[in-house]
């Protein structure tokens, strides 16, 4: 066990000093999420904008565009010269790959997070005050699960040349779901004030589990070099 | 051409008993692609410790069943048996035993050479990798560029580092996938002299090529692939260059 | 095709069309017209079975999805784009009907109560499989992605249920219906449910002949390579 946990620790380590040398990835998302949330704020105008409820809207694109560019990034860094190859040869399990790559993605997006979440509240005059715990626990259930989802359609296409917008169109319309239902948590959480309930978590942690399982099953089939 | 004998098409397990098993064991391997058939009814046997040279004309067959044997991806039909253990759910333990030169250096271009080699070290449970990164390195030649970033790299540079990554866990079985393309003279005689120390050393080599005449000089076995399919089967000692490229041409 | 395969596909259809018009005529000659409702109130004998099919279509690709992925056989792949074809079609039907009947029940062409918005996200989802398909070269590729999509997708519907249930809700959750409203719904259920498998079917007759007229022979030996003239290569 010791040894499957050292193993993701190795891959993701790599993929996380490759970035913090390159600061490609990040630099990239970041500035697009902050584009995002300013486009928004500007063609919203500033009435939505007063209401505050939009700004989890609008994080939630911010979240799908740089979520899906760090997807693609991490498994570009291994399509480069035939790296995954390198990788599968490996005596490792593809879970560990699968893992590991998951890992590098959610600390990516979280550091995304970190960025363009503060920049939202003050423009939105969201107030997070009521509960900030409830809300950092919506958004990392919607995380996980996106991630698991994104980690795994990654690999898949971009075997294949055709990138870019591929990746969205089969990733967006899976993690509707959690968009609608981290969207109504985040309504009832500070619309209406309602704590967030032990039946809400236990939505958010269903469809991690599922989006992880699944996935984790089936990247196996799908990793080629 | 080489007849296929009754004993080469027998069920595998009859085949490799044991002990004695070969390196590489193949029994109509065929691999479909897309609407083709790129792989053929393969059959062959690798005994250990033998220098095989895969010849064959661009799109023959011989990248993708070099990609077979290292277990990238599965055969669509046939059976095909590693070490005596089948290729078809391999234990970690059978990836270890194996290495691979792809014509791609399968490196990551934005860390160093150390690493590079570290990293892949790492993943095969090497003892103390850091000094076995260093040893390969000093090895292939590139010991004083040890912290250079793997993208400032020349291409020979790049394939004798890939090299060393092929070889940081010692493999028992090495296939090269056109280990020659790109590289100048010095390089080519680097690289050939470092697989042939292999071959001496008792390990299983197994090339592709397009230069009939450098194989003749390295391998101790010639097959010519042909449409995916094995056209001719023979050992150096019998084969005329002439003929060889004959039947890589068809 | 042979005839005998020609008849049995015609009488089919022809009965299909028959229990169409039965049922037709059942909802609109025999069946009570709805107090409240009124007449449009008949769009639910179609929008309810529809939706049924739509998930059992649904239901189709994920089962030709897993398939796919265990034997790495096109015909899998083959059912799994033919069924999601006909659940778009369906689903497509279940939205506009739905669309009709919150009109006149509540006015408005479009309201996001949990069931349209449920349809709707459905109906995205495999709209998404069907243009995805196209924009991957390699057919292997093709079926893998989209077969990888089929089971995600599907596994996709109950959280996509779950998540609805949270937005606040103005669609009927359970309707009284008289005994002989009842009787007409099993009535159209039948006829729909054999449009939806006859479509399935034709659907992918169509497309497995497409793809066995592109393929190889199924024999991989060397011998079946007609003999090229000596000195070409390839």
């Amino acid at each position: 066990m010791t040894k499957v946990l050292r193993q993701i620790a190795l891959v993701s380590g790599k993929d996380l000093r490759i970035e913090a040398r390159s600061r490609q990835t990040l630099g990239l998302v970041v500035v697009l999420g902050v584009l995002i949330v300013v486009v928004l704020g500007l063609g919203l105008g500033p009435q939505q904008v007063a209401s505050g409820m939009a700004a989890t809207a609008v994080l939630w694109v911010a979240y799908l565009f740089g979520g899906v560019l760090c997807f693609e990034k991490t498994m570009a860094v291994e399509r480069h010269d035939g790296a995954l190859a390198g990788l599968m040869l490996a005596p490792i399990d593809r879970g560990v790959i699968y893992a590991g790559k998951l890992i590098s993605n959610l600390a990516l997006m979280v550091a995304l997070a970190l960025v363009v979440t503060p920049v939202a509240v003050v423009m939105f005059g969201f107030d997070l005050s009521a509960s900030p715990f409830g809300f950092a626990a919506i958004m990392a259930g919607g995380f996980v699960g996106f991630a698991a989802v994104g980690t795994l359609f990654a690999a898949a296409v971009s075997s294949t040349r055709l990138q870019g917008g591929l990746l969205a169109m089969v990733v967006f319309p899976l993690s509707l779901p959690l968009v609608i239902a981290s969207t109504q948590m985040m309504a009832r959480l500070f619309g209406e004030g309602e704590p967030l309930g032990s039946v809400g978590l236990t939505v958010l942690i269903a469809f991690d589990a599922v989006y992880l399982v699944v996935s984790w099953l089936v990247f196996e089939l799908i990793l080629e070099p | 051409m080489t007849a296929i004998t009754a004993e080469s098409i027998m069920p595998l397990a009859d085949a490799v008993p044991g002990t004695a098993s070969p390196a590489v064991a193949m029994r109509r391997l065929s691999k479909r692609y897309d609407e083709r058939w790129v792989l053929r009814d393969i059959t062959l046997d690798v005994p250990m410790g033998s220098y095989l040279a895969l010849l064959g004309a661009n799109g023959a067959g011989k990248s993708t069943l070099l990609h077979t044997l290292a277990m990238l991806s599965p055969a669509t039909r046939g059976g095909l048996c590693l070490f005596g253990e089948s290729a078809a759910r391999p234990s970690p333990a059978l990836r270890a035993r194996l290495g691979m030169i792809g014509h791609q250096p399968m490196l990551y271009r934005d860390l160093s050479a150390a690493e590079n080699l570290i990293f892949f070290g790492k993943l095969y449970d090497v003892s103390r990798p850091k000094q076995r990164a260093l040893d390969m390195l000093e090895r292939v030649g590139l010991a004083d560029r040890a912290q250079s970033v793997v993208k400032t790299f020349s291409r020979g540079m790049t394939q004798r580092l890939s090299i060393a990554r092929a070889l940081m866990h010692a493999p028992e079985l090495l296939l090269a996938d056109e280990p020659f393309s790109g590289l100048d003279v010095p390089s080519v005689r680097a690289v050939s002299a470092l697989l042939s120390e292999l071959h001496a050393d008792g390990k299983t080599v197994i090339l592709t090529n397009h230069d009939v005449r450098q194989s003749l000089e390295l391998a101790q076995r010639v097959v010519v692939l042909r449409q995916g399919g094995v056209v001719s089967d023979r050992p150096v000692l019998d084969a005329d260059a002439e003929e060889v490229t004959r039947e890589v041409i068809g | 095709m042979n005839t005998l395969k020609k008849k049995i596909w015609t009488a089919y259809w022809l009965a299909t069309a028959a229990m169409f018009a039965a049922a037709v005529a059942m909802v609109f000659a025999w069946t009570p017209t709805e107090a409240t409702m009124g007449t449009v109130q008949k769009v639910f004998y179609l929008h309810m079975p529809v939706a049924i099919n739509t998930f059992l279509a649904c239901m189709v690709t994920f089962i030709a999805s897993i398939g796919y992925l265990w034997q790495r056989r096109q015909v899998w792949d083959d059912l799994a784009a033919s069924s999601a074809k006909v659940a778009v079609l369906l689903c497509s039907i279940v939205l506009l009907t739905g669309m009709i009947w919150g009109h006149s029940a509540w006015g408005q062409w479009w309201t996001w109560s949990p069931r349209l918005t449920f349809s709707l996200v459905l109906w995205l989802l495999y709209v998404a499989y069907l243009v995805i398909r196209p924009s991957i070269e390699s057919r292997q590729r093709r079926a893998l992605v989209s077969s990888v999509y089929g089971v995600v997708a599907f596994l996709d519907v109950p959280l996509v249920y779950l998540s609805v249930k949270l937005m606040p809700d103005i669609h009927p959750s359970s309707i009284a219906l008289a005994p002989e409203m009842k009787l007409t719904l099993l009535s159209c259920f039948v006829p729909v449910t054999m449009l939806a498998a006859g479509l399935i079917a034709a659907r992918f007759h169509l497309q497995r002949a497409e793809t066995l007229s592109m393929q190889e022979a199924d024999d991989p030996s060397l011998d079946v390579i007609p003999v090229r003239p000596a000195g070409g290569l390839t």
